[in-house]
């Protein structure tokens, strides 16, 4: 019988901190990798946060390094806006077509002077700033992104809406903008496959009671990660939508866990990185955490409580919580842990929500042929075993696409999948 | 000495906030200078061929550029003085972009810095070496210390005809604590079956050495070659030696032993038993109560030893509620109670789990103020929970869910490889979020409960993460090229103190008893400098932060 020899190169899908793990690795052992990123940049969620639990590092201090080593790589090959359209073959034999939107500026030329910005006529929401500040049309998502190339969203650009214009064209020194680019739709054969596309937030609006979307000062966690940010909308100012900063804060734990109906083990940890935020900037702020059940397991993490306790938060079990507009505060009300119904007023409203698989999860799974739990996350093989392997031979899933996670154990399973790619050639 | 200075205008970003004409002005004269150019884009296809041509007709011994962060761009031009067959440490870059020309409007303030920026480069330039990369063969075989679930399947991942896996155990047998465990949460799969099935594999593996009954006893040397001596605990006079590129330490959690804790009662009142006398009692087939009689009532008692540990152990939860499900099929007229302060069921399918436990017979009750005594032939337990003060419920059999502590007795494996201990006694890693499975000593390796308490799911991950790490790193055949920039120490200047043996982080320093003086094992070295800041005569130097060279450089700079 004849044996095909199985292609070398590895696939690794999603940019965020396990495609990035799992791909330097596989370099370092002189596999070729192609890491392909829906987005314009690397660093998935991860490059969002400021700090990091427990020890509060400067997330972007630990990732900028690694991500640049990426860039770097001339083992790795980033297709950046790029999605997988098709998927044939098994196990060692995968051929793999990948669709790599335009970006219309030249990833060689650009040297990320971003002088382009300013000239163009468009603004719209930031997607990546959680809508809190406007981009143009032509643009990086936040300053610091890498790669730093800007990339055009053809969707609002006046050019691609059969206008004349050619601003950002006429601002670059450097002949990188090219409107003739086009999408492009190439085959990759590789070996194997590690799915590393991380989660979404579950939507605020589904639970009304919290207020979020009608009461102005109700943000979810990854827009007061934003309100944090250094390389943010404020700068790091944590203030209002009037813009006066609060004298009270609440964060709100376990939202949308009663209707995903699982505990997303990182909620409770970051919400109490927030007070560090809240008083690093606020010293006088009064902060209270409204939590169910206290969830945060290992051997640092207690201590890190305590240390955020003493910093200054008040511990609330609540139930039933309702926030509705009380003057020009918010009125919180909830039943304690005595079962009595009690409220408090506060000036912002943090909620921290539950973490859910990627919205591409379902349509990627049904491409990669590959199975799915109850929660639409990707599901393992065995429950046993790493949780690495998928349903099929030689993709693996890993980070939160696996399940909700977090950075620690998403590096881990990340190093597990190069452990069982490896290990099996 | 031919220095050549290039200025790079990046576009109009440094030629419209610099004056680079300033600059070159301001460095022509500067001995050595051979040449100074500007150029429009210097990383770029023309630019780089730029800097070639220029090396070699001006004949250059010294390259400065004079343009963005080094995060940029420093490996590009690196990598055209190593082509052109210039060492790649006689260059150094001056970051006039992000440093000059974005952080003011002030074209004269910006030219200015940028001038002695580029000054300070100049003059540091003068001072550097040429350094060599090195390359020393290594051992791809691999110690693995510990012959739990961790061990045993990082041992079944590495092991191979190129690979041969030392698995090292202290106990008579492998399997750890999970072999105890009948079941595991949240699929309720068999677990001590599927480890009998594991062993055996282990076992009939011709590339995997199994030592039972043995302790580690010395480990020398670094990654890619250490030396290992084992002895048995049995006859303690049998030793072994060999060698191994890299060393994985799996040394697991044992549960915390709630005896000295009077308030729970264990080993003082009939039929308090902790979850691991639960679990073998389960293993060994039947439930029962000391008289032999079927339990009516069981309370499960979570986060015995959180307290005094000060820690979650995060299993605990999840396996007292698998311990519901044993009890459902064992004994299905029981009563359960459950006693919990957090529910903490972290995980997409743990919840689940949960709610699937929960049934007639089934109590989850939040406590504080517990308290268990002897009632009668009964064991009574008193509690406060959120309404009342001091409540009390009489149960047939208590199971104590303590915490994870981790083994004792490693101190010979931490001493000789030099990682490190957190407070709560567990294995450090090198960083908690991007790198969890190495450690600050490279080439040894952490795994398991050793690191931290964790579910069968995550050690299994971890063990798996560590075959990444080694799999990526120690290449059977390939050479491994350790740090170029690295201490050195002058025999001469060295004094004996032995300041910096205790400053070194990564154990690269030892002492030379016959000469009085420290010595940098190169390989080991990373480079971090803490020696060189420690040393009281000055005799250590980093190579290329040395002292000229830095003192050049500043003294430049802020002239």
């Amino acid at each position: 019988m004849n044996k095909k020899e199985p292609f070398s190169d590895i696939l690794v899908v999603g940019a965020g901190i396990a495609g990035i793990q799992a791909s330097l690795m596989l370099s370092k052992a002189k596999k070729n990798v192609h890491l392909i990123e829906k987005t314009s940049y690397t660093g998935g969620a991860s490059i969002k946060y400021e700090e990091v639990f427990s020890n509060m590092e400067c997330s972007t201090c630990m990732l900028a390094p690694i991500q640049q080593q990426l860039l770097q790589d001339k083992n790795i090959t980033l297709h950046t806006l790029s999605t997988i359209k098709g998927v044939k073959g098994s196990q060692g034999n995968y051929i793999v077509t990948i669709e790599k939107k335009a970006r219309y500026v030249d990833m060689v030329n650009c040297i990320g002077c971003n002088a382009c910005f300013d000239p163009c006529p468009v603004s719209v929401k930031n997607e990546f700033e959680e809508g809190l500040n406007e981009r143009k049309a032509i643009f990086v998502p936040c300053a610091g992104a890498l790669p730093n190339v800007p990339m055009i969203d053809t969707e609002h650009c006046l050019r691609f809406k059969n206008k004349k214009c050619t601003a950002c064209q006429e601002a670059c020194m450097f002949e990188a903008i090219d409107y003739n680019q086009k999408d492009e739709t190439f085959d990759i054969k590789v070996g194997a496959i590690i799915v590393a596309t991380g989660f979404s937030l579950f939507d605020t609006q589904k639970t009304p009671h919290y207020g979020y979307g009608t009461l102005d000062d109700v943000y979810t966690a990854l827009e007061f990660e934003r309100l944090y940010a250094s390389n943010g909308p404020t700068e790091g100012t944590i203030q209002l939508k009037k813009g006066d900063s609060p004298k009270s804060a609440a964060i709100i734990h376990c939202v949308g866990r009663k209707e995903q109906g699982y505990c997303s083990s990182v909620c409770c940890l970051y919400s109490l990185k927030f007070t560090h935020y809240l008083t690093s900037k606020l010293p006088d702020i009064k902060i209270y955490n409204l939590y169910s059940d206290l969830c945060i397991p290992g051997k640092s993490h207690q201590k890190f409580y305590e240390k955020m306790k003493d910093a200054g938060t008040t511990l609330l079990r609540a139930d039933a919580i309702k926030v509705e507009k009380k003057g020009k505060s918010m009125e919180i009300t909830y039943t304690d842990e005595n079962n009595k119904k009690t409220s408090i007023t506060v000036d912002m409203v943090i909620l921290a929500p539950a973490l859910l698989p990627h919205p591409d999860t379902m349509g990627l799974a049904k491409t990669l042929d590959i199975a799915v739990d109850d929660h639409e996350f990707f599901k393992e093989n065995d429950t046993t075993s790493s949780c690495v392997s998928s349903s099929k031979p030689g993709i693996y899933i890993v980070g939160c696409a696996q399940g909700p996670k977090n950075i620690q154990d998403s590096v881990t399973q990340a190093s597990a999948a190069v452990g069982k790619i490896l290990s099996s050639s | 000495m031919k220095i050549g200075v290039y200025i790079c205008e990046c576009g109009p970003n440094i030629a419209e906030k610099v004056d680079i004409d300033e600059v070159i002005k301001a460095v022509k004269p500067l001995d050595n200078v051979a040449v100074v150019e500007r150029f429009k884009l210097l990383c770029s296809q023309d630019g780089k061929q730029f800097l070639a041509d220029q090396i070699k007709k001006h004949e250059l011994t010294h390259l400065v550029v004079a343009a963005c962060s080094p995060r940029e761009h420093q490996q590009t031009f690196m990598d055209v003085c190593e082509q052109e067959g210039l060492n790649p440490y006689l260059f150094q870059l001056a970051n006039i972009r992000e440093q000059c020309a974005w952080i003011t409007d002030d074209k004269k303030e910006a030219t200015k810095k940028a001038i002695r920026l580029t000054k300070a480069a100049v003059a540091r330039v003068q001072y550097h070496t040429p350094l060599e990369k090195q390359q020393i063969e290594s051992n791809p075989d691999v110690l693995v210390i510990g012959g739990g679930i961790a061990g045993i399947q990082a041992s079944l991942q590495l092991a191979g005809p190129e690979r041969t896996i030392h698995l090292v155990e202290k106990t008579s047998s492998l399997g750890g604590l999970s072999q105890y465990y009948e079941k595991t949460f949240p699929d309720m799969k068999p677990c001590a079956s599927f480890i009998k099935g594991l062993i055996e594999t282990v076992k009939n593996n011709p590339h995997i050495n199994v030592y039972t009954n043995t302790e580690i006893e010395e480990i020398l040397g670094f990654f890619g070659n250490f030396e290992i001596t084992v002895k048995q605990t049995t006859t303690p006079e049998a030793t072994a030696a060999f060698e191994v590129g890299a060393v994985v330490v799996a040394t697991g959690a044992t549960p915390f032993n709630p005896e000295h804790i009077s308030k729970y009662g264990y080993q003082k009142i009939e039929n308090v038993i902790t979850a691991l006398d639960f679990e073998q009692m389960n293993l060994s087939g039947k439930i029962t109560l000391k008289n032999g009689k079927p339990p009516k009532s069981v309370a499960i008692i979570h986060c015995v030893g959180r307290e005094e540990k000060g820690y979650c152990s995060q299993i605990c939860c999840m396996y007292s509620i698998k311990f519901i499900r044993y009890l459902q099929k064992k004994v299905p007229s029981t009563k359960i109670t459950n006693f919990y302060t957090d529910l903490c069921i972290p995980g997409k399918s743990q919840q689940h789990f949960y709610e699937q436990s929960l049934g007639n017979h089934v109590d989850f009750i939040r406590m504080s103020d517990l308290q268990i005594t002897k009632q009668s032939d009964k064991i009574q337990i008193t509690y406060s929970n959120e309404k009342d003060a001091s409540k009390k419920l009489s149960v047939d059999m208590v199971i104590l869910s303590p915490v994870l502590e981790p083994t004792q007795g490693l101190s010979s494996i931490i001493e000789s490889t030099r990682i490190s201990q957190g407070e709560k006694g567990f294995l450090t890693e090198e960083h908690e979020k991007i790198a969890p499975v190495s450690t600050s000593t490279e080439g040894v390796f952490i795994a398991g409960c050793s690191h931290g308490p964790k579910s069968i799911e995550e050690t299994m991950s971890q063990a798996e993460a560590v075959t990444g790490h080694i799999l990526t790193s120690l290449i059977p055949g390939q050479k491994i090229e350790p740090e170029v920039k690295v201490s050195h120490i002058s025999e001469s200047f060295c004094i004996g103190c032995k300041t910096c043996l205790n400053v070194c982080c990564y154990g690269a320093i030892t002492f030379d008893d016959l000469k009085k003086v420290s010595v940098v094992n190169e390989v080991i070295c990373r480079g971090c400098g803490n020696c060189v800041a420690a040393c009281p005569s000055g005799a250590i130097t980093l190579k290329h932060f040395t002292h000229n060279q830095v003192y050049h450089e500043v003294k430049e700079a802020v002239q």
